[in-house]
């Protein structure tokens, strides 16, 4: 309940005891500079003005997952302002998921010189289409769910991620599998986007190597029928690996294996983390982000984000980290006595280094914007619709 | 065998679907040679007036009424408001275009398309509504043949879409206005100067067509339990494509261009891949173009309305 809080006055603190150490570590001019850096701080930080951009699908297909993003952010901004007393304004930039959208979006941002950085975009096609002009403009950018393993080798100098990536969920979402579902064979189904292909291609070899027979089929996110693709699960394939983006697809397609008399464990990521809309008993959802409303530091912010925005999943609480980091950069410079730019803004989220989140862990960033130890959250939805964490 | 079966069932059911939507498109085409590619989204609105039914009588699992009377509402109920949404259209925003240049309508209905689909968003929010059909229609009240399943809501849907279908041509072939719109269809300014009131006959077209994809969004929300805004783009995509593949302007083209896309979907991905479900069927269909580019029945059977 009071995490957030006294994680802002530590933040808080230590940005006045940074200014303070530069003050004191400067020229002849310093006397002034540091008394007004430390000693009218409030007065700093009530001057510091700046725009933080938002790239998410607040349209299209995925927007319920956009829409969440939205409303963690908006909430971020807000608390963030009231702890800080900045005034940061969030500029909203509908992606719809599409690369070209998000590149023009980008493009509009980067010829707005009030925005300082941007949260987002969600999808990792968008970040590999923006990358390279948010780089030339020196605009940091921290996605809460871009997951693929290509975005972190180092091509894109200003981007960050506050979740971990395929890599590490492909292969533990298999092994999983493999050792405690123990299946003779299985079907996978992708959903012919970038993220799903690239969680089926992490997984895959290990099924094999385990002498799975695989079952791979695609279906495009648009499609609500699946009564024909769950006939063709067979007896002997007991566990059906979703790695979809939306929850209400995998309901129906529980939905319909029910009907067709299927008793296959379904295994969904990510997007499935919705407790209001996937509730088939007995599935497991493995997600970037955790159950916020399980962490009892994060009561408040979750609290907040129900009453205000109503029942949320995952996407939401790793975009609120994110802004939340941009927040934290921002106030930290003007708490230094500087004005916030694009460059000392992306200079201070480098420097990032909260002990807590509302991730329940740390969040800091290696030299190409990988979260350090970043981690996923595997769930068991029990007969009664509830997400139960599975301990690691 | 029964595997056969099950996914003959699957594909027909989902083909009725397609075949309702198909319909609307085919009539309006067949008296306005317009392509109402806003035909789609009135499929997405009944689904959300269904939605909205359900929930105004308690949700779906605390139906305060029987539920016959609740499907009967949220059927009519559907089917006037689209209905009438579909008047409108035609009233406001084709009616004024009817003697311009083709593109004109047609880059209206574009318009129109994105109009309601971002009405829907703003109006009832990005999240997933979700009937929840399970809770006041249980899955296991239906026929089992074997291990040939067919549940209650697909058994509605199968014989609603039939009724609705050969209502639809008995209306055509038998009745005054039946008449009249296939005069209209054959040479609008003869039927005018018959005395025929062209508008009326057009805007009860649109009616029609717009009814059916209203109860077809209804049917879709019921067999696939979600409902957001933009269900109707793939849904009119694929009722356009059986119109064209039956032959649009024909209404036995129109039934029998949905249950081919239907069956064909469900029998490519059972006994080949998901993987490449739109890559067969719109690959057959090409074929099928190539080889009768009027659609099926469209010179066999071409029926104008």
């Amino acid at each position: 309940m009071e995490a957030y809080p006294v994680k802002g006055r530590l933040v808080l603190a230590a940005a006045a005891v940074g200014a303070l150490a530069v003050a004191g570590c400067s020229s002849s001019s310093s006397s002034s500079t540091s008394s007004s850096a430390s000693g009218s701080a409030s007065a700093a930080t009530k001057s510091c003005v700046a725009s933080v951009g938002f790239e998410g699908p607040i349209t299209g297909p995925v927007a319920s997952l956009g829409a969440e993003q939205l409303h963690f952010a908006e909430l971020a901004v807000s608390m963030d302002n009231a702890a800080n007393h900045t005034q940061i304004t969030l500029v909203q930039g509908d992606t719809q998921l599409q690369p070209a959208q998000a590149t023009t979006v980008t493009q509009q941002f980067i010829s707005n010189s009030a925005i300082l950085a941007v949260v987002g975009p969600a999808g990792s096609q968008e970040v590999e289409a923006v990358g390279g002009p948010m780089g030339r403009a020196g605009m940091a950018f921290i996605s809460g769910s871009a997951t693929a393993v290509a975005l972190t080798t180092g091509s894109y100098p200003t981007f960050f991620r506050v979740v971990s990536k395929d890599s590490v969920q492909g292969p533990q979402d298999a092994n999983y599998i493999v050792n405690n579902l123990h299946p003779k064979a299985l079907m996978i189904v992708d959903d012919q986007e970038a993220y799903s292909t690239g969680l089926v291609s992490a997984m895959l070899p290990i099924f094999q190597a385990a002498g799975i027979k695989v079952d791979h089929e695609s279906v495009s996110q648009k499609v609500t029928d699946f009564s024909s693709l769950v006939a063709k699960i067979t007896p002997d394939e007991s566990v059906v690996v979703l790695p979809w983006q939306i929850a209400a697809n995998a309901q129906q397609f529980g939905r319909d294996m029910a009907q067709e008399h299927k008793t296959a464990v379904i295994f969904g990521t990510d997007g499935l983390f919705s407790p209001g809309t996937f509730t088939i008993s007995g599935s497991y959802v493995s997600s970037f982000g955790p159950d916020i409303t399980a962490i009892p530091a994060d009561a408040s912010i979750a609290q907040a984000a129900q009453a205000k925005y109503g029942s949320f999943g995952t996407f939401g609480p790793p975009v609120f980290a994110a802004t939340h980091v941009i927040d934290e950069a921002i106030a930290s410079v003007c708490k230094a006595g500087q004005t916030p730019s694009r460059a000392n803004v992306l200079a201070a989220i480098k420097q990032t280094n909260e002990s807590t989140s509302i991730l329940g862990q740390p969040i800091s960033f290696d030299s190409h914007g990988d979260l350090n130890g970043g981690k996923f959250f595997l769930f068991k939805i029990s007969s009664a619709g509830k997400y139960q964490l599975i301990p690691s | 065998m029964s595997f056969f079966f099950q996914e003959l069932v699957n594909g027909i059911t989902t083909g009725a679907l397609y075949s309702l939507v198909a319909l609307g498109f085919s009539m309006v085409y067949g008296v306005l040679k317009l392509l109402n590619f806003a035909h789609g989204d009135l499929y997405m609105v009944g689904a959300y007036v269904g939605f909205f039914v359900i929930q105004f009588f308690g949700g779906a699992a605390h139906v305060r009424i029987p539920v016959p009377l609740l499907l009967a509402i949220m059927f009519l109920l559907a089917a006037g408001l689209v209905g009438g949404l579909g008047v409108a259209m035609e009233r406001f925003a084709y009616r004024p275009l009817r003697d311009a240049p083709r593109i004109a309508p047609l880059i209206t209905a574009i318009g129109i398309s994105f109009f309601l689909e971002s009405s829907a968003l703003l109006l009832f929010g990005a999240q997933f509504r979700v009937y929840n059909t399970a809770e006041f229609i249980s899955l296991s009240s239906g026929i089992q043949i074997g291990s040939v399943t067919i549940d209650s809501v697909q058994i509605m849907v199968l014989v609603l879409g039939l009724v609705l279908m050969t209502g639809l041509q008995l209306l055509v072939k038998r009745t005054r206005l039946g008449r009249q719109m296939r005069a209209v269809a054959a040479d609008r300014e003869a039927a005018e100067m018959l005395g025929i009131n062209v508008n009326f006959v057009i805007a009860s077209t649109f009616f029609l067509g717009s009814a059916l994809a209203g109860i077809a969004g209804v049917m879709g929300g019921l067999l696939f339990n979600q409902v957001t805004a933009t269900i109707g783009f793939i849904a009119g995509l694929k009722a356009f494509t059986a119109a064209v593949v039956g032959g649009i302007g024909s209404i036995p083209g129109a039934m029998l261009g949905g249950l081919v896309i239907g069956v064909a979907e469900s029998f490519v991905t059972g006994y080949i891949s998901s993987t490449y479900t739109n890559l067969i069927v719109f690959g057959l269909l090409i074929v099928v173009m190539l080889v009768r580019p009027s659609g099926l029945l469209g010179q066999v059977q071409l029926q104008k309305v």
